[in-house]
């Protein structure tokens, strides 16, 4: 039970970091990324070819570039290398395009990332993925099994609240701000002298490095990681999450990935196999794609909408320069 | 003329087509300092394109656009919106999730917590110059009425207000000139009678408009000179009484 309960609150962390960073590039900026999960990914393979070691001719797997890189390094690795992506395919994609274009790249590239990873056997070890990928500081720390799994949950927690902060610090930010009117009306913002594209492709480099960390922190606790893990519709489970808990707002993503990927998904794991073999599964998919609809549909902002900015109070009218303490003008929904 | 107005901005045989169609056709006049200048002409006159083209959405095929003594020539928008040309869009271009006070704060220039750095030192960081552009927005409200609305989200906002609330967020970008593209358009008769006020009080102190307008007596309180533009060309130039007696612009807009 123990096992289970760490290995949930592990999923959950590394769920929550991805969500902040979807959260960052899509309910912030408003850029639809249907490749997250890609971005995820190439965290995740970076991670486990840095810290497999060497790759030697009777291996059971094969892979680029083997190295036995120690503790942190496989991580910031696997944020460095999904953040080179995202510049690569933002700088084609993200300059000229129309926004929904821009959606539809990104789900073919999600597409086409699949292909080549499981196409190119050399690469990544084709469809049967990487395996046997060393837990980090395993043998050093000389945990049992159980106490090394809260020292990880711990860990992704630490991470967690490291991405938190950083997100949250873009956007109660006039960075944040100049993000969301970019989102709200790209051609009026440029007409004020924001530089669009820069923005957009700095959010979508700070969002992919946090999607290569989640998938580092992931595949490092997992020890495996294949093609069958990172397809196209996870995205959506991600989208879903952030939908539900409220786009913009950190706290409603962090809420909404309590309720959908880790929730949810969970939670019908347990119902009973009925009609046939993967009929629950299959059941899933359609159940996110139903829940993003019933939320567009009824509740548009999620069920935390985003805040916006507070200011302080104006100076009473007595001409005097007292100010008065900032006091929430919205409901006390759970924001700093 | 011994005191000829110098000139802000200056536009020359400045040609745009849209597949075979020359939206605008080598089209050459020049904004004064200190002046609201109108443009008008029927539709399909190239109005738009031109302050498209001006504005630097959208690139010229050929001609040049120079303003304040430099040549923004196909600039792209933001950029020449940082040198200072700031215009507003014809239809409301608010941003809707914002509020009022966040639209106006977002066209400052330059601030302090916009970069990535800047946002993460944090709000001590930025909180300083924050607060001195709050002030700075809550004064503009004050002069144009909308204090109550402060806290509104700009989706919210009315069509006049919306239309309010692009004047003020252009003044806050603190632009050498503004671009209005026909701001008059779906406000009721008594808010516009106090838009034209305020613009006439921002002429005064020294800013620079062109404005887009169909509502010619408007365009005749306003604007000094008045640019016509037919078929892609300007076709005459001078005050809205010089203009308005020529045989061309008579033609123009009774033929179309």
């Amino acid at each position: 039970m123990q096992f289970y309960i760490s290995t949930l609150l592990i999923y959950l962390f590394i769920d929550i970091m991805g969500v902040l960073g979807l959260n960052l590039q899509f309910g912030v900026a408003g850029i639809i990324n249907f490749a997250y999960i890609v971005f995820i990914a190439v965290g995740a393979y970076t991670a486990a070819v840095v810290s497999l070691g060497p790759d030697y001719p009777g291996n059971f797997q094969h892979y680029v570039f083997g190295a036995s890189w120690p503790f942190p390094l496989p991580i910031l690795a696997g944020g460095a290398a999904a953040a080179v992506l995202s510049l690569v395919v933002g700088v084609i994609s993200l300059r000229r395009l129309r926004s929904d274009y821009q959606a539809m790249v990104m789900l073919v590239l999600s597409l086409i990332a699949t292909l080549v990873a499981s196409n190119a056997t050399g690469l990544v070890n084709g469809p049967a993925g990487l395996a046997t990928i060393p837990q980090p500081l395993y043998d050093q720390l000389g945990l049992s099994p159980l106490d090394y799994q809260w020292a990880y949950a711990g860990w992704a927690a630490f991470l967690t609240v490291v991405v938190f902060l950083f997100v949250q610090g873009i956007t109660r930010s006039p960075l944040g701000r100049t993000l969301r009117a970019m989102r709200d009306n790209e051609r009026a913002a440029s007409a004020l002298g924001k530089g669009v594209t820069a923005l957009r492709l700095m959010v979508f480099v700070v969002g992919g490095f946090i999607a290569g960390v989640s998938g580092a922190v992931f595949v490092e606790f997992i020890q495996a990681w294949s093609p069958g893990s990172w397809l196209y519709p996870e995205t959506f489970v991600f989208l879903a999450a952030i939908l539900v808990g409220g786009a913009g707002n950190n706290w409603g993503a962090m809420v909404g990935t309590l309720l959908v990927p880790v929730g949810f998904l969970e939670a019908t794991r347990y119902l009973p196999a009925i009609f046939y073999q993967g009929f629950i599964e299959a059941m899933q998919w359609v159940c996110v794609g139903l829940l993003i609809l019933l939320f567009l549909w009824f509740r548009p902002n999620g069920l935390f909408p985003e805040q916006p900015g507070r200011f302080r109070r104006r100076p009473l009218i007595t001409g005097g320069s007292t100010r008065v303490p900032a006091v929430p003008v919205a409901p006390p929904a759970p924001v700093d | 003329m011994a005191s000829e107005p110098e000139q802000v901005l200056s536009v020359r045989d400045v040609s745009r087509g849209f597949g075979g169609v020359m939206a605008v056709n080598g089209a050459t006049f020049n904004a004064l300092r200190g002046h609201i200048t109108g443009l008008i002409g029927p539709n399909g006159a190239g109005k738009s394109t031109l302050m498209g083209i001006v504005g630097g959405a959208i690139k010229p095929d050929s001609g040049t656009v120079v303003f304040e003594g430099r040549d923004v020539t196909g600039l792209p928008a933001h950029r020449i919106g940082r040198l200072g040309m700031i215009r507003t869009f014809q239809l409301s271009a608010e941003f809707t999730k914002l509020t009022v006070l966040e639209n106006l704060l977002v066209a400052a220039p330059h601030q302090k917590g916009e970069s990535l750095l800047g946002a993460e030192l944090g709000r001590r960081y930025w909180g300083p110059s924050e607060d001195a552009l709050v002030e700075v927005a809550r004064s503009v409200l004050d002069r144009f009425s909308m204090t109550a609305k402060e806290n509104e989200l700009a989706a919210n906002l009315s069509g006049g207000q919306k239309r309010l609330l692009e004047i003020m967020r252009a003044l806050m970008a603190n632009p050498k000139m503004v671009l209005l593209d026909e701001p008059f358009a779906g406000v009721n008769p008594t808010l516009a009678r106090e838009i034209e006020h305020y613009l006439l009080d921002l002429r005064d102190e020294g800013l620079s408009m062109i404005m887009v307008e169909h509502e010619l007596s408007v365009v005749e309180r306003l604007c000094d000179p008045v640019i016509v533009m037919a078929q892609g060309k300007v076709i005459a130039e001078g005050s809205m009484s010089d203009v308005g007696a020529r045989r061309e612009v008579l033609d123009a807009y009774l033929v179309g």
